[in-house]
């Protein structure tokens, strides 16, 4: 980070900037004093509840017993280890693995074929643009009663017409084998155009030169995208990957309406996991320590990928 | 006798002899009014409530009535009925703050020991006990002494009214394909395979549908085995999950909804499978009554012309039909509970349980007086089967005590075991043993974590 706004952190050093006289301590003072309020609500409405998972995920919390497991803190690794051993939740563990790297794989790459397709300035392709917007500002559980219809082989109009073309199909989301690629399949329908928008944003802010100049030397279309396009996309493609597999993570209204984690824990993923332990059987000290293991992850992994690709976010 | 009439258990004689003596003492006569109402206007105009309930028939068809709530008493309602689980979660987790977001809730039966025991509703009797709060021809023991039974707390305080005590029973949308058969309803689970075999894929429709909640659909099933939730509920609480019984029970259940249910079946919720019966793309079920009654209105239903009707099929070990009791009451954070008990009193009135069974056709009465009244017998005859009969026969059932699993505080987590458990074995995953047998262990663990000492 460079100075300016981003540079108010407050530690040892910055506070002996900040108390120095002249008038760049001047400057970061109003800084502060601009940001605090908005530092305040962040505290209040992030921070506080943070800390709050992480204490009870060291009690043995269970809203039916309030009086002998609230603050009790008499043996607060226990949720830990109990979570060690755990089958349904390193099955979760699973599930979330297999459904995290399948859906932000597929929604990279049909993000990135639309948008190559519609990178174009055309009044029909900005029609079709915004037709494809519709999935993702449809709100989540409208999409995940949409596929429900979609999956139940009863009403749904999708396997009406594949029966009257002579292949029927069977209930996906009932199919062990196949529930959790129907809600991959779902899930990347209703999340690609949030890829697509990103990549045609840095489409269309490309620079022509490199471009002409490969075309100059004779480059075909596919060297064109392999060795010139590909590369200019690469932060863009990164920092969709990046905030798509964060929200792989919070995966919830898909799983909750059409398959409950079922049949059996076959699409159970962790959050929904902390899910079940919380408002199904109250013990929320064991669903804290979940999700405390489930935000580490995320925060370890966002860190991995951002250090892999070099990724540096200038704020100045 | 209490002063609710609700420690005798309820036989179809007595609520005939109490409706009849009631209609004996001038039920028809004018209402008197409770002396607080009298020469008062309304005390509570400008008070808003927020009120919830599970989307059971009756809270959803109270819905159209509560403009009129508000009309008579000045009082604004926020009112709202989300689905069954999507209910329970919130309110649980409502009531477990001892908040004052609700002020009339649905007490669940499923959570009614785990609620009542946490001291989270209100006791109604301060209500009851004081004539200016509640007129007398209101009358508390007109309610059926077994719905309230659940709604009590074991020293006898009332903590909710009862808007159904919703009866497990078994109805055949298509009928005719079972007449074609030549078969008639079941009257034993060997009978019901019967049935599934003949009718199943006739004329396009599916022989059997139910609900993915097996934790309630397979009870009777896993009871008319032989079998148990507990060992013996609600003193000794070492779950049963894995006997010979409930393996049998199990195995016997996931293979009907495996060979005769339609394509993914454990995806269907309640008001899937009403509207798959409903529909007529299915056609046997074992549910439970207030749903399987609406079959028979011609406003809602294709079939109403074909149901039928029968008791709950008798297993091996004899006939363990369902019953199960919901009601209104007032969450003990709430700030406004006068106000909120004049909701539960408007709500659960004779005027109005008589009106939602008239006007809606809603069929699981809890009051006395409106099941020996000629409306029920009449709005309960569908198709000449005398269903008013069924029902009172099973609340009869019912008294025999074998629902104490059910109002066990811990249940909730077992209820969750069992969804699982036939999950597993309907899609194939698990052998019924394999699968009893993990649900046996997670249960015994979820207990153990409860404070349950086995």
């Amino acid at each position: 980070m460079s100075g300016g706004v981003a540079n108010v952190a407050v530690g040892p050093r910055a506070a002996a900037r900040l108390l120095r006289p002249g008038w760049a301590a001047e400057r970061r003072r109003a800084f502060l004093i601009g940001l605090a309020p908005a530092l305040v609500v962040l505290a209040a409405i992030t921070v506080a509840p943070a800390l709050y998972l992480l204490v009870t995920s060291l009690t043995p919390l269970s809203l039916v017993r309030p009086d002998e497991t609230a603050w009790n803190f008499s043996s607060p690794w226990a949720n830990f280890v109990e979570l060690a051993g755990d089958e349904r939740f390193t099955n979760s563990l699973w599930v979330q693995l297999r459904l995290s790297v399948s859906t932000v794989t597929l929604q990279l790459l049909a993000g990135l074929a639309v948008a190559l397709l519609l990178n174009a300035r055309s009044r029909f392709l900005g029609a079709v643009r915004a037709t494809f917007l519709i999935p993702m500002v449809l709100p989540p559980i409208v999409v995940a009663i949409l596929w429900k219809v979609l999956y139940t082989p009863e009403i749904s109009p999708l396997h009406r017409v594949l029966a009257a073309l002579g292949h029927p199909m069977r209930a996906l989301i009932t199919d062990p084998s196949w529930a959790l690629w129907a809600i991959a399949v779902a899930d990347v329908w209703e999340w690609f155009p949030f890829t697509m928008l990103m990549v045609l944003a840095a489409l269309q802010m490309m620079p022509a030169e490199p471009l002409e100049a490969a075309r100059i030397d004779g480059a075909g279309p596919w060297p064109l995208f392999r060795f010139v396009v590909l590369p200019l996309l690469r932060p863009t493609l990164v920092v969709a990957a990046l905030f798509r597999l964060i929200d792989s993570i919070k995966a919830f209204p898909l799983i909750y309406v059409l398959t409950g984690g079922g049949p059996g824990t076959v699409t159970e993923v962790t959050n929904y996991y902390a899910f079940v332990q919380a408002f199904n059987f109250s013990y929320w000290g064991y669903a804290s320590a979940i999700t405390v293991v489930m935000v580490s992850g995320v925060f370890f992994l966002s860190w991995v990928i951002s250090r892999l690709v070099g990724l540096e976010v200038d704020v100045e | 006798m209490d002063e609710h009439g609700a420690t005798r258990p309820v036989t179809r004689r007595s609520i005939l002899g109490t409706g009849l003596a009631a209609i004996g003492a001038g039920i028809a006569a004018a209402p008197r009014r409770a002396p607080a109402q009298a020469g008062r206007g309304k005390p509570f105009a400008g008070t808003t409530l927020n009120v919830s309930a599970w989307s059971g028939p009756y809270p959803k068809w109270l819905g159209d009535y509560v403009p009129e709530f508000e009309e008579k008493t000045g009082i604004k309602v926020n009112y709202e009925t989300p689905a069954f689980p999507v209910y329970n979660q919130r309110a649980d987790l409502e009531l477990s703050t001892k908040g004052s977001a609700y002020d009339v809730l649905n007490l669940t039966f499923i959570y009614s020991s785990r609620w009542i025991g946490a001291g989270w509703f209100t006791p109604l009797n301060e209500f009851l006990s004081d004539p200016n709060k509640t007129a007398p021809d209101w009358e508390p023991g007109d309610f059926l002494a077994g719905a309230v039974a659940p709604l009590k707390d074991p020293k006898g305080n009332v903590y909710a009214f009862p808007w159904i005590a919703d009866a497990y029973m078994a109805a055949a949308a298509r009928y005719d394909l079972v007449e074609k058969a030549g078969l008639r309803m079941p009257e034993t689970f060997d009978d019901i395979v019967k049935l599934l075999k003949a009718v199943h894929d006739k004329e396009g429709v599916k022989g059997f549908v139910n609900e993915n909640h097996h934790g309630w659909t397979w009870i009777p099933y896993l009871q008319g085995f032989g079998g148990n939730v507990f060992r013996n509920p609600p003193e000794d609480l070492m779950p049963t999950l894995d006997t010979p019984e409930a393996v049998a029970a199990a195995e016997f259940y996931a293979n009907l909804l495996r060979a005769y249910g339609p394509d993914g079946i454990l995806s269907y919720t309640y008001d899937q499978a009403l509207n798959s019966l409903q529909q007529g793309r299915a056609n046997y079920i074992t549910f439970n009554q207030a749903w399987l009654v609406q079959l028979g209105d011609p406003k809602k239903s294709k079939v109403a012309g074909t149901v039928n009707y029968s008791l709950m099929p008798a297993g091996p070990k004899g006939r363990f039909p369902g019953i199960a009791s919901h009601g209104f009451g007032i969450p003990v954070g709430s700030k406004k509970k006068d106000a909120a008990w004049e909701f539960v009193k408007w709500s659960l009135s004779k005027d109005m349980m008589r009106r939602m069974l008239t006007e809606k056709g809603y069929g699981s009465i809890t009051r006395r007086s409106i099941i020996a009244g000629p409306e029920f017998k009449q709005k309960m005859t569908i198709n000449g089967r005398d269903v008013a009969d069924l029902y009172l026969k099973t609340i009869d059932l019912a008294a025999r005590g074998y629902m104490k699993y059910r109002t066990v505080h811990v249940y909730p987590q077992v209820d969750k075991q069992i969804d699982k458990a036939i999950e597993l074995i309907t899609s194939g995953q698990m052998s019924a043993r394999e699968a009893m047998q993990k649900a046996q262990a997670n249960s015994v663990a979820d207990l153990k974590k409860a404070g349950v000492k086995l």
